[in-house]
């Protein structure tokens, strides 16, 4: 096992933030999110998860795809590639096997979304283990776990006054080479992390099909607001909507834009002609779940075998308590 | 030669700056012309645009003339008494103000917003008035309030918040948390009773279809829940985690579903609902802007004692449902509950609990913030509200727990992005949310149910507020004190303290 000591790390972190795009966990107000950081001293250390996954850092809240210019007679494409490089520092598992997920969707789909490929490609996830469960977290049910190193290129995890750190990928490599210093590590090995994951039961032994038509969808859905926390919190969530509107300031100038967007909102799913064929709730919410455990399962010969990381974002930020490890337990509990 | 450099130099450096003035089709666009056969002179800094009534300005087209980058908006309607339209003008009258003082607290000079009656035949009025507002343009200088074109990013660095106001978690912002006095715990037990025993009542006597009220789920939060067995009312609960404000699903409930298609009243069931005071007010505006009728509503009023803050996540006990008094956080009351002195739902068709004891009054940590926020200058306040939205990720969790936001089409989300466009820019999130306040003002009872659910901490109760006060000052009004529509839908009474 490599070792680096914490003053190491911290002079690496300046560093690396002083010359390149460095992204790390920070607290604004009274959120903790991925953000950029000008020295380490920026950077949360104590925290269960951002607030906010890492989807943003491939699959922004609003890109632009291109841009339209018109005069009179021609109208003109200008393509608009995410050139910039980025290391993200602090990755929680959770949050990387989430990005893995998205992969499948944006990358192994062809064809592939050339926008996130290029961001994917210029993007360095540098892992750190978790040392806390969080109270909704269930990450060990779901085929995660808090130290579980698939999507990252390189990963810590903190012992006494250092971080023992592991090599993935190449790019993970590269950031080693650039790392002063690391020897190796014969002391005590880290205690497992504190806290006891969410018990939600087995969902990939639950029957999707059969419960399509129950009528727990329906009162489930009665709470529901209809707002996108769930969708924009999730790390694995990847809806959007596409719109060209004009840009301000700029006569005859458009952008085509890529937004976020959520399968729980009333108009999600309606057509031209105004119909529309998930007009109640409870077939909008039910849609979510099945999403991440029936129909991503379906259509993705993937490793994993839902698309749930097990942050239990949504279940902490749902301002009506509609809590996903309950309504997993519900359907096991109908089965039985 | 020097002297014409200089002149051209004196030229481009002088400020100009550009002011749009909505003139009335049949008095100030014509008093205009008056003005112009009469050769007096208005400033070339006034573009005009024909509207058919001063009350065809919609806060939204005055929200977007300075976010395209206007210096000052004018706005010029016939006199009151003389609309063509018999009392267009009144709107404007009454809604100008408050969208004037909206403006202001989020950061604009209050005095780039004018509104003045000019008549077809005041020429020399018209003139006058376009003088001296260019002339008082041109003192203040460029207007700030323009948001330079967005670049999209993954991660844009949040703006840091200006040090004026210390948000705490949980609308406690000055830190002034009062602990939660509960009750001896068979207050709550007693309520909760004689909400079970009404619920029962209400199912097994086919009243009501279904009762909206609260319950503790299996991992401790309390939620609303919808009961239609009357075996099921033991769900029911009582105590001080019961903040949500119910009034928001009885449109729903009640037009079964399709809130946003009329509905035969045969079509309508009736529902009962648990109400606290607040949530009650919440009713009245409902009630008044005709969302249901009447009697399709059981209001089960419960006297309340204050409501607690929420608790910290990462101190919530999760394994077993566990009673609030049990819990090692030492609650506190919500912001919101330390100003309220109403314990009684003003409006209840069932009355549960006991409305002797008041609720300990401290004063209003959120008006004093407010208060904080006024007292820095417009640049500041700016500054400070744009640091705040920045963090919105439009989720729009604030408008769907709203019970007032009941549009069936959010302005600010249609697909023609009229009024904002679809993305996470400051000028989109800026123009959602002070379009929102100003749709609430008048009708917003203060639940700050929207600044609960919003997982970005955005102090939306601030903005309310404020449109709040001002609605009071000007019209003695407060939303849903009594079944009276919001005097921004009603014509003038004289009575107005308008600015």
């Amino acid at each position: 096992m490599k070792y680096i000591q914490k003053a190491d790390l911290l002079a690496w972190l300046d560093i690396t933030a002083w010359e390149k795009n460095l992204i790390a966990p920070r607290k604004i107000g009274n959120q903790i999110l991925y953000q950029p950081i000008e020295n380490s001293s920026q950077i949360c250390w104590d925290y269960i998860r951002p607030d906010l996954s890492l989807k943003e850092a491939f699959f922004p809240p609003t890109e632009r795809l291109f841009m339209m210019k018109s005069n009179s007679q021609q109208v003109e494409l200008v393509e608009s590639m995410p050139e910039e490089e980025k290391i993200i520092f602090g990755v929680r598992s959770c949050d990387a096997l989430g990005v893995q997920m998205l992969d499948e969707l944006f990358l192994e789909n062809i064809p592939p979304d050339p926008y996130y490929a290029k961001r994917r490609e210029n993007t360095t996830l540098i892992g750190m283990t978790c040392s806390q469960i969080g109270a909704d977290c269930f990450c060990t049910q779901v085929g995660g776990a808090p130290d579980d190193p698939r999507g990252l290129d390189l990963m810590f995890k903190e012992v006494e006054d250092g971080y023992l750190l592991q090599v993935l990928s190449e790019k993970g490599q590269e950031i080693y080479e650039s790392l002063p210093k690391a020897s190796d590590y014969y002391g005590k090995m880290p205690d497992r992390p504190r806290g006891k994951p969410l018990f939600i039961g087995a969902p990939e032994s639950i029957d999707w099909e059969s419960h399509f038509d129950d009528e727990y969808w329906m009162e489930l859905s009665d709470r529901c607001l209809g707002c996108r926390i769930c969708a924009y919190v999730c790390p694995t969530c990847r809806c959007f909507d596409v719109r060209d509107e004009p840009i301000a300031g700029q006569p005859g100038a458009f952008e085509r834009l890529r937004s976020w967007d959520s399968c729980v909102r009333e108009n999600y799913r309606q057509i031209a002609g105004g119909h529309n064929p998930r007009a109640a709730k409870g077939e909008r919410l039910r849609n979510r779940f099945y999403c991440k455990f029936f129909y991503y399962p379906q259509q993705y010969h993937t490793s994993m075998t839902v698309a749930c990381t097990g942050c239990g974002r949504c279940i902490e930020a749902c301002p009506v308590n509609i809590d996903i490890s309950e309504i997993i337990s519900h359907l096991l509990e109908v089965a039985r | 030669m020097n002297a014409v450099n200089q002149t051209q130099t004196n030229k481009v450096q002088a400020f100009e700056p550009k002011i749009i003035a909505y003139l009335c089709t049949w008095c100030s666009y014509t008093g205009a012309d008056t003005a112009g056969i009469a050769r007096l002179k208005s400033p070339a800094n006034i573009r005009a645009i024909r509207v058919p009534c001063s009350g065809r300005v919609s806060p939204e087209v005055i929200l977007r003339t300075f976010e395209e980058g206007a210096d000052g908006v004018l706005v010029l309607g016939c006199h009151i008494g003389e609309c063509h339209y018999d009392n267009g003008n009144h709107r404007t009258a009454k809604r100008l103000p408050i969208l004037r003082a909206l403006l202001s607290f989020a950061g604009l000079e209050p005095e780039r917003l004018k509104l003045d009656w000019v008549s077809a035949s005041e020429g020399e009025r018209f003139s006058k008035i376009t003088t001296e507002f260019t002339q008082q343009m041109r003192e203040l200088g460029r207007a700030r309030w323009r948001i330079p074109t967005q670049q999209w990013h993954a991660f844009h660095p949040l703006m840091e918040a200006p040090g004026i106001l210390e948000i705490k978690p949980n609308g406690s912002k000055t830190g002034e948390v009062k602990a939660l006095e509960y009750r001896p715990s068979g207050t709550y037990q007693k309520i909760e009773a004689g909400i079970q025993e009404t619920a029962q009542r209400l199912l097994s006597s086919g009243e009501v279809s279904c009762v909206i009220g609260y319950e503790r789920g299996p991992r401790g939060r309390v939620r609303p829940v919808f009961i239609s067995k009357s075996d099921q009312v033991d769900r029911l609960v009582w105590n001080p985690e019961c903040t949500h404000n119910l009034a928001t699903y009885l449109s729903q409930k009640i037009h079964d579903g399709n809130q946003h298609k009329p509905s035969d009243t045969e079509d309508q069931q009736a529902v009962a609902v648990v109400a606290k005071a607040c949530d009650s007010r919440a009713i009245q505006v409902l009630l008044t802007e005709n969302r249901f009728p009447r009697e399709k509503v059981h209001i089960i009023g419960v006297v309340c004692d204050g409501m607690q803050q929420s608790i910290p996540v990462h101190q919530r006990i999760t394994e077993s449902p566990v009673s609030p008094m049990d819990n090692a956080y030492s609650p506190a009351y919500q912001a919101r509950c330390l100003n309220c002195d109403q314990r009684t739902p003003l409006i209840y068709d069932t009355l549960i609990g006991d409305s002797e004891k008041t609720v300990p009054k401290v004063g209003n940590p959120i008006a004093h913030q407010l208060d904080i926020l006024e007292d820095n200058p417009p640049l500041e306040r700016m500054e400070y509200w744009l640091s705040q939205f920045d963090r919105c990720i439009r989720c729009y969790a604030c408008r769907q727990a709203c019970p007032m936001c009941d549009c069936p089409v959010c302005l600010y989300e249609r697909d023609d992005s009229l009024w904002s466009g679809m993305g996470t820019g400051l000028i989109e999130k800026r123009a959602f949310h002070l379009g929102r306040a100003f749709h609430l003002a008048g009708r917003c009872v203060g639940c700050n149910e929207c600044e609960r659910v919003c997982p970005m901490d955005i102090p939306i109760s601030l903005l309310n507020l404020k449109l709040a006060q001002e609605i009071q000052n000007a019209f003695d009004y407060q939303a849903g004190l009594a079944l009276e529509p919001s005097p921004l839908v009603t014509v003038l009474s004289g009575e107005e303290r308008l600015s």
